[in-house]
């Protein structure tokens, strides 16, 4: 199994299994260390067993289990809480149509802690652990960078920063440049040495960062060779990071949206 | 007399149209660069091409499809950085073959529009000569290699000038010339000392006192080294016709300035103008402007201006 699905997989698991720990975690903070007889203990993990997968079903609708995205930043947090949240209520609801009861308010909001607590803790370790093992060498997916420029250089100095899965290993510059490295990663040459660059270094991923014109040609490439392919907004024009990814009437739009516009 | 050209550039400019083959095989109105040049030479001249180690199969092809024989020499290199540059490769040649004849020198990816006919016989035996043509523009000569003339002999060059700020000639140095034997062993030493300095080897020529004639001329002459000037040499020799090649098919499409369609290529309830379209492509209900569109390439419903597809490209509006 290629590493990156075995991590999925074990992060998958692992988060289940803590979302069902803090549960009952809360459970026996709330009634004490013991099994009480008055809240019995294997209906109650029965009902956590059960909402676990949905629970997870919604953390993926999140996107949460993404190994080339941060998990220290807010958005993430907040899209735990959510999931958290959404969690707790399926819990209340399938333990209220199982037995046909309340459970305890206060083990609810207990739970809603642990749980994000212990998932955020867990998804940054996890995190650090799994971008170490995907950027060992052979790197589970070598990305090629098109284009020398400053941005590309940000680009890959970021990536290289915080161990990103998307490994930089060769640079082409359709212009030329007389740069021989950037940050370590060799520039291999011109565009004419596409086809011999994703052959030698097996590349998964390709970003776009200048050459706009080649834009059809280089997706093309990807999508004859399934390639994944990013661009970056700079090669638009778009440089102050107010873009978004959006739909209009189900087509897919970049939209910049400059501050203080609300449509 | 021999003629040697120079077909071992790889072209970046134009990728990904060079990919997978030189640029003087790049189709111009029917065929390729290089055949337009070819079809010019005399038929008693012996004819070398240079290529490199990547584009030799393609050359290689071309040739077994050719009327008339012509030798290829493969320089080893399968990049840019490994050249070992269009002199060395000539000086090679001389070497290994032992040429003891004048040489009739061609860049493989120019169009030169005078006769061929009219240039040789400006020649005079042992002295070099050179194809000038005249811009009829100080500005545009500035953007290549000029020409100066003896004012009293214009066909006599007295210096070059590489990209002047301010020209002082519209004279501008193209890629044919005649390098009489006797000059040959300026030309190997010179090319041992600097292998990619072809424009160099008449700057030495004048160095050891050997006098260089130029040919002037006003026709048509193109550089193909970058997509307009591909699409300029293609206006300039399809003009306003549609070119359709063996088993290429134009239906229910309106086609306006120069339009050449390769062989099986079909198009269908489409708009096209001044496009190229290689083989087997398939292109319906699109609208196409200054294209150049490589082999087998699938549109449907796209527009496009100003663009060069890459081979096998799928652009299909659902």
């Amino acid at each position: 199994m290629a590493r990156h699905r075995f991590l999925l997989f074990l992060w998958l698991g692992s988060d289940a299994l803590l979302f069902i720990g803090s549960f009952v975690l809360a459970y026996f903070v709330r009634v004490g260390w013991i099994f009480s007889s008055n809240f019995p203990f294997a209906p109650f993990l029965t009902i956590v067993i059960v909402t676990a997968p949905l629970w997870l079903i919604i953390q993926i609708s999140q996107r949460t289990f993404r190994l080339t995205e941060t998990q220290t930043d807010l958005r993430h947090f907040l899209s735990l809480v959510w999931s958290n949240v959404v969690g707790i209520a399926l819990f209340s609801l399938a333990y209220f149509f199982a037995y046909d009861l309340f459970t305890s308010r206060l083990l609810l909001v207990e739970a809603l802690l642990f749980s994000t607590i212990i998932l955020w803790i867990w998804h940054m370790i996890f995190t650090f652990i799994a971008r170490r093992s995907l950027w060992r060498d052979p790197a589970a997916f070598p990305t090629l960078i098109v284009g020398a420029t400053r941005e590309a250089a940000k680009l890959i100095e970021m990536l290289q920063r915080r161990k990103n899965p998307l490994k930089p290993v060769a640079i082409l510059d359709g212009r030329g440049t007389s740069l021989m490295t950037l940050h370590g990663v060799p520039v291999i040459g011109k565009l004419d040495k596409l086809e011999e660059t994703l052959e030698r270094f097996h590349i998964s991923h390709l970003i776009q960062c200048s050459d706009l014109e080649q834009s059809l040609n280089l997706l093309s490439v990807c999508r004859n060779r399934s390639l994944t392919y990013l661009l970056l907004p700079s090669v638009l024009g778009i440089v102050e990071r107010d873009e978004r990814v959006e739909s209009l009437e189900n087509v897919a739009v970049m939209i910049v949206r400059p501050q203080g516009r609300s449509a | 007399m021999q003629t040697f050209i120079l077909a071992g550039g790889f072209a970046t400019r134009l990728w990904p149209l060079t990919e997978k083959r030189a640029k003087p095989l790049l189709p111009l109105a029917g065929h390729p660069i290089i055949e337009h040049l070819i079809n010019a030479i005399p038929a008693d001249f012996p004819v070398t091409v240079s290529t490199n180690a990547a584009f030799a199969e393609g050359f290689r092809a071309w040739i077994a499809i050719l009327n008339r024989p012509v030798s290829l020499v493969v320089e080893e290199s399968k990049s840019d950085r490994q050249k070992t540059g269009a002199l060395g490769a000539l000086a090679e040649w001389i070497a290994q073959e032992n040429i003891e004849e004048d040489v009739l020198l061609l860049t493989g990816d120019n169009y030169l529009g005078f006769s061929m006919e009219q240039f040789l016989a400006a020649y005079q035996q042992g002295t070099p000569l050179l194809a000038a043509h005249d811009l009829k523009n100080l500005s545009k000569a500035a953007l290549f290699g000029t020409v100066i003339t003896d004012p009293q002999d214009s066909t006599l060059v007295t210096g070059f000038e590489e990209k002047p700020l301010n020209p002082k000639t519209t004279l501008v140095s193209t890629g044919c010339s005649v390098i009489p034997k006797e000059t040959l062993p300026v030309l190997k030493s010179f090319a041992a000392l600097h292998p990619d300095n072809i424009g160099g080897i008449f700057e030495e020529f004048l160095r050891h006192h050997i006098p260089v004639r130029c040919f002037t001329f006003t026709e048509p002459w193109l550089d193909v080294g970058s997509f307009d000037s591909y699409l300029a040499a293609h206006r300039l020799l399809v003009g306003e016709q549609t070119l359709l090649a063996e088993g290429a098919a134009v239906t229910d499409s309106v086609c306006s300035g120069g339009i050449a369609i390769g062989r099986g290529s079909h198009i269908r309830k489409s708009e096209l103008h001044n496009c190229i379209v290689f083989e087997n492509c398939e292109i319906r209900d699109c609208i196409l402007r200054d294209c150049v569109i490589d082999n087998s390439c699938m549109l449907q419903g796209v527009d496009l201006t100003g663009k060069m597809l890459r081979e096998g490209t799928i652009l299909r509006l659902t």
